[in-house]
């Protein structure tokens, strides 16, 4: 036999061994193994616990965090910036433009997606590269609950993950109970105001202002950001406007309202911020959001009622 | 050609002058009616009785003032939109013009010397930073006005000038341009893509009175009109207008100049509104000619129609929603282009 025959046949056989040994490793492993279902129905097994966990959006760092799974992730994506601990992790990129190399490199035994941030074809790729890809789309609000808990089982962190959800699920309850039925309130969101842009009703947004008894005036848009002009806004006459802006302060512009005193937002003064972080985001914060604004509109709520009042006392 | 070159030197005839009176006049209307069109649409119904009226007050005809929200949507927001619009659209078609002229070349178009490359990186910086739309304005025409000298110095350096060097060196640079402002965006954060996104589509959302750029599109109207003749003359060639007694050189650089600056001011209102300082002008060559004394301000009358006419259309078409202007102007654009092309049979551009 020739010499370079024996040396590939003794490495194939190498080969074999290698993954027979590796398949009866595994089998003990896979009674422990963890099957979860992730928002594009796809199902995923890990052979056990993450460890090591790569986080491609913003918001999932912070559920991850939530889910007591924080000191299992080893790196996030850009923007990254809450809980203070996740701004000193590696950074992979930001979550449009992924560094696929760094991702391999730091070998996760997991990596969390976000389907409407990160694109296709990188994720796809990570698959192929036998990477478990675990695949977010926070669509309703009752949906973060449910990934903390599922973030917690592939984490090991269930308790701590299921106990972040039940106060996430009776906060929330409560605050529909206190203010979903109260007397609608039209209300206006913007979030940006060059150009000018709001939201639509499949904004999660929306169902923010829903639960706490507002009803969102461009709710019927068809583009989930639509942008608008200022006539669209006088024209819908909002009780409240509601604003984020980039940062923690008060956007300067929610004040450019105050040329229109026709609008009945501006009239009773009901220019409300929210900082974007609390409201923005489809993360546990959300919740402060909430409160938050359901404050604000239980505000607008009662001027309005005042004033109906004035109005009939005066007739 | 040649004859009909000779003709535009000459001056008109009593049937001529009459053309031109009629062609300039019709455009004019057009930009009023437009005009019009611009203050009565919108979300907020506004009646003619109701525009007649505030017109009536404001000339001071009348003490009687209009209905009070009505009043204020269209001189608060229509009219200094209306008017950016109108001075936006005839300094992009006069620039596009213009720089058709220099470089003698049909595909020139404002941006072709990368002045809106330049002002977009201005503005887009300003835009990152988080800066106010004073800001992102002033920033955009420093940028555009870096450009214009960058261009001008490297075209300048070798001490051997032509049209086609500054085309050239106008073309990398905006390259360059270009290239500087894929990787803003790509580092830029959400909320300040859009915003990006939307400067460079070209949006009069934020447009405020004209003012000074108004008075600066007119004065330019009045300089090419002092340049109409040179320019008729150019049109038979470089040698030949040496011979007539144009100094070319000069000529040009203020045609450089002159085009440059317009649409420092153009991007600098509305951003880079695409595609109507290419087409205006042509358009026009096909259907009047190439004389420029009827032809530059031709084409600034067209070019505030259309833009005006587009923006309204981007405003109203699918309201509340927006559109961004520049799609407008390409899908009016476009077939009416196409549509003078095929009729037409002089061969000028």
């Amino acid at each position: 036999m020739n010499p370079s025959h024996r040396t590939i046949r003794t490495a194939l056989l190498t080969l074999v061994i290698a993954m027979g040994l590796q398949l009866s490793f595994q089998t003990p492993a896979e009674a422990g193994a963890i099957q979860v279902v992730d928002d594009q129905n796809q199902t995923l097994t890990l052979p056990q616990p993450a460890k090591r966990i790569i986080s491609l959006a913003p918001s999932v760092t912070e559920l991850l965090y939530s889910a007591g799974a924080g000191d299992k992730v080893v790196a996030v994506v850009q923007y990254s910036d809450f809980p203070e601990a996740a701004k000193a992790l590696p950074r992979v990129g930001g979550y449009t433009q992924l560094d696929i190399e760094r991702i391999l490199s730091l070998q996760p035994d997991l990596v969390i997606g976000w389907q409407s941030g990160n694109q296709p074809e990188a994720l796809d790729k990570l698959r192929q590269l036998g990477i478990p890809v675990y695949i977010t789309e926070t669509r309703f609000l009752e949906q973060i609950p449910d990934t903390l808990e599922r973030f917690g089982q592939m984490a090991d962190t269930f308790e701590t993950a299921a106990r972040a959800a039940n106060q996430f699920r009776s906060t929330l309850d409560q605050l529909k109970n206190q203010y979903q039925d109260k007397n609608t309130v039209k209300v206006f969101y913007q979030v940006w105001s060059q150009p000018l842009i709001t939201i639509n009703k499949q904004n999660l947004i929306n169902q923010v202002i829903e639960a706490c008894g507002g009803q969102n005036v461009f709710a019927e848009l068809n583009t989930i950001a639509p942008r608008i002009d200022v006539e669209a806004v006088l024209k819908a006459n909002p009780d409240a406007i509601v604003a984020s802006g980039m940062g923690v302060e008060r956007p300067e512009w929610l004040d450019e309202w105050l040329k229109w005193p026709s609008i009945n937002a501006v009239k009773n003064d009901q220019l409300h911020f929210i900082p974007p972080g609390h409201i923005q985001r489809q993360t546990v914060r959300v919740l402060l959001g909430a409160e938050r604004l359901c404050r604000q509109l239980d505000q607008t709520r009662t001027l309005m009622a005042d004033s109906v009042d004035q109005q009939g006392s005066a007739q | 050609m040649t004859t009909q070159s000779l003709e535009t030197s000459r001056s008109y005839s009593q049937q001529q002058k009459l053309k031109v009176f009629l062609l300039l006049g019709g455009l004019a209307l057009a930009c009023i009616a437009s005009l019009v069109l611009a203050l009565l649409t919108g979300s907020i119904k506004v009646t003619v009785g109701e525009l007649w009226q505030l017109i009536q007050f404001q000339l001071g005809l009348s003490d009687q003032p209009a209905n009070t929200l009505s009043a204020t949507v269209v001189t608060e927001l229509r009219l200094p939109r209306a008017l950016s619009a109108l001075v936006v659209g005839a300094e992009l078609a006069l620039a596009g013009c213009l720089m058709q002229v220099l470089l003698r070349n049909p595909l020139a178009d404002p941006y072709v010397l990368g002045v809106s490359g330049g002002a977009a990186v201005g503005a887009l910086l300003s835009i990152m930073a988080g800066l106010g739309s004073f800001w992102v304005s002033g920033s955009a025409f420093v940028g555009a006005l870096t450009n214009l000298l960058l261009v001008f110095g490297l075209s300048h350096a070798s001490g051997v000038w032509s049209p086609s060097r500054l085309l050239l060196t106008g073309v990398v640079t905006a390259a360059g341009w270009g290239a500087i402002i894929s990787f803003m965006l790509s580092i830029g954060e959400d909320n300040q893509l859009r915003g990006m996104l939307f400067w460079l589509m070209g949006d009069l959302s934020r447009a405020s009175l004209p003012g000074w750029h108004g008075l600066f599109l007119l004065m330019s109207l009045a300089l090419s009109a002092l340049l109409a003749r040179p320019l008729n003359m150019m049109l038979r060639g470089e040698l030949q207008a040496k011979a007539l007694g144009v100094a070319v050189y000069p000529l040009q650089i203020t045609l450089y100049l002159l085009a440059s600056v317009l649409t420092a001011s153009a991007v600098t209102q509305a951003g880079s509104v695409g595609f109507l300082g290419l087409v205006v002008p042509h358009i026009l060559r096909l259907s009047i000619g190439s004389d420029h004394r009827l032809l530059l301000p031709a084409t600034a009358l067209a070019g505030a129609c259309l833009l005006l006419l587009a923006d309204t259309l981007a405003r109203t078409l699918i309201a509340p929603q927006q559109l961004p202007v520049g799609v407008i102007t390409a899908f009016i654009g476009v077939p009416v282009f196409l549509w003078v092309l095929q009729k037409s049979n002089r061969g000028t551009v």
